[in-house]
């Protein structure tokens, strides 16, 4: 395995405007990782992962996946990265078969090994119905698809947003025990996700963004301290006040 | 409520607003003030001709058939451009407490955006009636009024009747695409007749009869002419008001039952993929010409379009409206030996190749939506993907073509190989200008485009508009070939422009997609920002 760092980000900023949704993050992300990116609602965490994957150009600062720079070595990247972006990347007029299909041919595997594939990951989260569209398809279906496609090319490190969220109980368990064998492999794993539980149980390594800082970054036991949980240290680093019983009209 | 719902949609609308996309705003802006500018001087120009006295016996013959035209225009145009406008999107609406009458009132006042040009041209008119001594000058000012604001509401309630009808009947697979042939032939049939002489005297009773007042156009027409046109006033006055009132409940009817359609219902039975076996053995055929990643897109569009209920529709148009749009001209033609008789296959191969613009070259990734994505962030080039897309209408545009030609044996129009030949030549090297022309357009102002809601007008908008002005651009190389024909009468003349037209058509599409991939590159962020951007409570 290479000694560079999965994921080495520096001084990353995003601005709309005069509002920086990513105001200088500098993140090292080590090879084998299970790492958990974490914030409230509107933190940067979206606008992180859309610029690691080159959707989203950067203001200003210097991205290097799997050792190589972005964009000046775009293609090679992506060639290895496994996506499950926030919002859909599915194509409602295919069928999962076709789509999980699509997707390896976009990859550069040869049709026989891309079709196979596609298959064998069908199976295995349960999307049988072959001649279902995926504009028919659930919420959690949708996700659990969406996970399948950032498989079928066997990617060295997966960029995912909020993996599970809508997904049931028996399809959430696949999903991680799929990407525990991923990190056990040598993969790495940059996820957000709301479920402070499921990071908790997972991951390695864990940064708290705030609007759009990095507030805090360590292992979990380093976060913890040993006394809090991880939801107490979340809502202590970036919780605000709750004065919901000021509203009179709420009683 | 009403003003609360046109906030949502304003709101809704605010990415205009965005720095990145002003550019897009801009070129809204520009094609609206052409597309206005055309019809305000046409309204002027009316309203000109209304106002002379010495015209006075024309205007009484020829108004109603102007108000005939206009009703054809506002109740058909929005299916001769497949872009039936704005509707309210009944799905977010009807979870709150809105009164139904407020929302048929905003899905009035949406048609209003629809054919905002006829009223400019009738507000021309009327203003030239009125100047007019003949027909009473000021005095006649309530009149006119009346009579054009009945005639108007007429026109619109009328509208959103059809379009809610419309609508649901559309949403059926397998009778979508034979109702909306039926619905282009009833809107043509007339012409037809008249031009190919059968029925002739029988049509001509309802001809003159637009000046029947009777009829809601021959009813506005007289009412507004006043005495000068014959018959008491209160004939026409009670006619209009009767259809009026007719369109009216018409209207409500219609968008009551809309109310109460379950659309997810019907849209469940079309999603299901009923690929026959030689259909899919049609989707794979293109990856044994082109290799992955190219094979791959061609293949997903070719699936993916095919089992989209709106490109479907737009596809039978491209040769059914076309060649009842233009039959007429051409079998008129035949006995004067004209240039549309001649080149009628070519005209409509044309025609079919403007109106696919929307669905597929036009606005690339519209469909995909925010899907589109996965074309940024999978190791493909940009050029790829929209190579792919160009390849898959290049192939759903000839299959038009082929389609054209063999309704054209069908009707024993006359049509030698040698005229079926040079509609795809023709058609293909316009095809190098106008896909060069969508992939600008597609990468500089993308729109998500509903698949559910097959009347839904999607990126039509400002696609439509750029492709409308370039039209005649592109398509002059080609018009030149046409030109040197003419003028030589020589084949070889003809022949060598064209090879010349087609040279010119591959380096200007090369330097389109050039220009396209960069500016991809670039507006990544707003093309995929449009592409995932919701509905607002209207559909537009």
């Amino acid at each position: 395995m290479s000694d560079t760092p999965a994921i080495a980000i520096h001084d990353l900023r995003k601005t709309y405007g005069d509002k920086a949704a990513v105001d200088g993050v500098t993140l090292v992300v080590p090879r084998g990782c299970f790492f958990g990116f974490l914030g409230p609602n509107g933190a940067g965490k979206s606008t992180t992962i859309r610029m690691l994957t080159g959707l989203v150009p950067p203001t200003s600062g210097s991205i290097e996946l799997l050792g190589m720079p972005l964009p000046d070595r775009e293609l090679e990247i992506k060639q290895r990265i496994g996506l499950v972006p926030d919002e859909s990347l599915l194509f409602d007029r295919l069928t999962g078969a076709e789509f999980l299909e699509f997707v390896g041919r976009m990859y550069a595997l040869p049709r026989p090994v891309a079709i196979e594939r596609a298959q064998s990951l069908l199976d295995l989260f349960e999307l049988r119905e072959k001649r279902k569209l995926i504009a028919e398809y659930s919420k959690g279906m949708r996700k659990r698809l969406a996970m399948a496609a950032s498989l079928i090319h066997h990617p060295d490190l997966f960029l995912m947003d909020e993996p599970f969220e809508g997904v049931d109980a028996v399809g959430a368990r696949l999903m991680k025990d799929i990407l525990l064998d991923q990190v056990r492999r040598g993969a790495t794993i940059f996820l957000t996700s709301h479920v402070l539980e499921v990071v908790e149980r997972l991951c390695d390594r864990v940064a708290i963004i705030d609007k759009g800082k990095i507030v805090r970054e360590g292992s979990l036991d380093e976060l913890r301290g040993g006394t809090e949980s991880l939801e107490d240290v979340f809502v202590r680093l970036v919780g605000a006040g709750h004065e919901f019983h000021e509203l009179e009209w709420l009683k | 409520m009403i003003p609360a719902i046109l906030r949502a949609q304003w709101l809704s609308m605010r990415l205009f607003r965005l720095a990145s996309s002003r550019r897009s705003g801009v070129f809204t802006v520009i094609v609206a003030v052409l597309w206005y500018g055309f019809w305000t001087v046409l309204a002027v120009v009316a309203g000109e001709l209304a106002a002379a006295p010495a015209l006075r016996s024309h205007i009484v013959s020829f108004l109603p058939v102007a108000f005939l035209a206009v009703f054809a225009y506002w109740q058909l145009a929005p299916l001769a451009s497949a872009n039936m406008g704005a509707s309210l999107d009944l799905r977010k609406l009807l979870v709150y407490p809105v009164p139904r009458r407020s929302l048929f009132f905003v899905e009035i006042l949406l048609r209003i955006a629809t054919c905002a040009e006829l009223l400019l041209l009738m507000a021309g008119t009327a203003i030239g009636l009125v100047r007019n001594p003949a027909f009473g000058g000021l005095a006649s000012l309530p009149r006119v009024s009346l009579a054009m604001l009945l005639f108007a509401a007429f026109n619109l309630m009328l509208a959103a009747g059809l379009r809610n009808l419309i609508e649901r009947l559309l949403t059926r697979k397998g009778i979508r695409e034979v109702i909306a042939l039926l619905l282009m032939l009833a809107g043509v049939l007339p012409r037809l007749l008249m031009v190919t002489g059968v029925a002739n005297r029988r049509l001509a009773h309802v001809f003159p009869a637009s000046a029947n007042p009777f009829w809601p156009w021959g009813a506005a027409s007289h009412w507004m002419l006043g005495p000068a046109a014959g018959p008491p006033l209160i004939a026409p006055a009670a006619a209009l008001a009767a259809w009026t009132l007719a369109a009216y409940l018409f209207g409500r009817w219609q968008f009551t039952r809309n109310l109460r359609y379950d659309f997810q219902e019907a849209q469940a039975t079309v999603a299901a993929a009923n690929d026959r076996p030689w259909a899919e053995r049609l989707y794979r055929l293109p990856s044994l010409f082109f290799p992955d990643p190219l094979g791959a897109i061609v293949e997903k569009e070719l699936r993916s379009l095919a089992r989209t209920p709106r490109f479907r529709l737009v596809f039978v148009m491209g040769f059914s409206f076309g060649l009842v749009v233009w039959l007429p001209m051409m079998l008129r033609g035949r006995v004067e030996h004209s240039a549309m008789s001649g080149n009628f296959l070519v005209v409509v191969s044309l025609y079919a190749l403007f109106l696919l613009a929307q669905v597929t070259y036009g606005n690339a990734f519209g469909f995909d939506r925010s899907a589109a994505q996965l074309y940024f962030f999978a190791p493909v080039s940009i050029s790829r993907a929209l190579a792919g897309k160009n390849i898959a209408a290049a192939i759903f545009i000839f299959l038009e073509v082929a389609a054209v030609a063999a309704a054209c044996s069908l009707l024993r129009l006359g049509i030698s190989p040698g005229q079926i030949g040079e509609a795809f030549l023709v058609t293909a090297i316009a095809a190098f200008y106008l896909l060069g022309v969508g992939n600008l357009s597609s990468v500089n102002y993308p729109r998500a485009m509903s698949v559910h809601r097959v009347s839904a007008g999607g990126g039509a908008g400002r696609t439509q508009g750029l492709l409308f002005l370039l039209y005649p651009i592109a398509l002059l190389p080609v018009f030149l070939a046409y030109l040197a024909r003419y003028a030589f009468d020589n084949q070889v003349v003809f022949y060598a422009i064209l090879a010349l037209a087609g040279a010119l058509g591959v380096a200007v599409y090369w330097m389109a997609m050039e220009s396209a991939v960069s500016a991809a590159y670039l507006r990544r962020e707003t093309i995929l920002a449009e592409l995932s951007r919701g509905d607002g409570p209207m559909a537009e």
